[in-house]
């Protein structure tokens, strides 16, 4: 599926000067590599920004856009086409990495749509200082409470069955937590690929505010397994 | 990376780490988040009614070490001051002590959002009004 901006101008090859589609990483007339795009990840790949991604056709396309830009082919080039050739990997790489990965292809997706998420948000750049909820913060600090109880006791009375299975009880439940959020941000990824305007917006607040969730989480989990020396 | 001495003592030997009665009219509570680390902050202090003194300040921080200590810091530097002076204290004093790399800078700033979430919940127990900075925080 190939993407065309409203705006977009042909753009001629440098080489074959033949017009080319602007978000391109070679010429589609000369073959010849171009210079390294100025688009997003996604535009690498020549995909419409949504959630649901076929991820077996997004490895094909990465091993063939990197075969295609391997040092080997560009042994004879000019040095500004192998210093293209550079570029364009670690963009391609970079793109590769962060679209296979679910949560970090939504972050990265909402960060594009203008959400404020990330750690260069946190603390005073964050725009909306209400976005945690109260319940949430006081349910996250009583679990990690509790979690704590069981360390330090762990720590002392080392090898309690009873300990050992609230540990284990422990970490269903996060996991289960988290589960929960993965599953609800699926559904929102459906909402967001399917979404007008409007539908689009209200699922991007959902995501955030499930990533938000999910960030608490993911600690819970990872001191449980930790605490349980997995 | 590398975290300066006073944070390793903080994180090592933290000040002040615990819990107050928080049923009673003299202590307020601010819990905090930052959701983008997951880090979880809990500040408390007791003031003193009659003189508006923080006469004790606890916390309990899950968090990484410059979280821990930010807090740590935070609770040695509200004893003893009113509530009013305990507003004045900006995250930039608690990055300037502790040397914060800028990556960190959202702990301190976590730790001062937690001295005001703690006041602002005094201040309501209390009928005191809120100066508008406060209000905020508390939310």
């Amino acid at each position: 599926m190939l993407k065309t901006a409203d705006n977009a101008v042909p753009v001629a090859c440098w080489s074959c000067s033949v017009a080319k589609t602007p978000e391109t990483l070679f010429c589609q007339h000369c073959s010849k590599i171009q210079p390294p795009l100025e688009g997003d990840f996604y535009s690498v790949f020549n995909l419409e920004r949504k959630l649901n991604l076929d991820l077996a056709a997004l490895e094909r396309e990465f091993h063939r856009l990197t075969r295609k830009l391997h040092p080997d082919n560009f042994a004879r080039a000019t040095e500004t086409e192998q210093a293209w050739s550079l570029a364009d990997t670690a963009m391609v790489n970079d793109a590769y990495r962060t679209l296979k990965d679910p949560i970090r292809r939504t972050e990265y997706l909402l960060m594009l749509e203008g959400a404020q998420i990330g750690e260069e948000h946190s603390g005073k750049n964050r725009v909306d200082p209400s976005r945690v909820p109260a319940d949430l913060l006081e349910e996250v600090f009583d679990l990690n409470m509790q979690l704590e109880e069981m360390r330090a006791a762990r720590k002392l009375g080392e090898t309690d069955a009873a300990l050992e299975a609230d540990l284990q009880t422990a970490k269903i439940k996060f996991d289960g937590l988290m589960a929960d959020v993965d599953e609800q941000l699926k559904t929102q990824w459906g909402v967001w690929d399917q979404g007008d305007e409007a539908t689009r917006k209200s699922a991007m607040t959902n995501m955030v505010s499930l990533i938000d969730r999910r960030n608490y989480i993911r600690n819970l989990v990872r001191d449980v397994n930790e605490a349980l020396g997995s | 990376m590398a975290y300066s001495d006073k944070v390793v003592d903080h994180y090592s030997n933290p000040r002040n780490v615990g819990t107050l009665d928080k049923s009673t009219t003299e202590v307020g509570t601010g819990l905090v988040g930052a959701p983008e680390c997951g880090d979880v902050m809990r500040l408390q202090i007791k003031v003193n009614p009659e003189t508006q003194v923080i006469e004790d300040a606890k916390f309990k921080t899950f968090g990484c070490g410059s979280a821990i200590a930010s807090s740590s810091l935070a609770t040695e530097w509200v004893k003893g001051k009113t509530v009013e002076e305990a507003l004045t204290i900006k995250n930039t004093d608690i990055v300037k002590e502790l040397a914060l790399p800028p990556v960190k800078i959202h702990c301190s700033v976590l730790a001062e959002d937690a001295i005001r979430a703690a006041i602002g919940d005094w201040k309501k127990k209390n009928g005191v009004a809120e100066t508008a900075e406060a209000a905020v925080a508390a939310k």
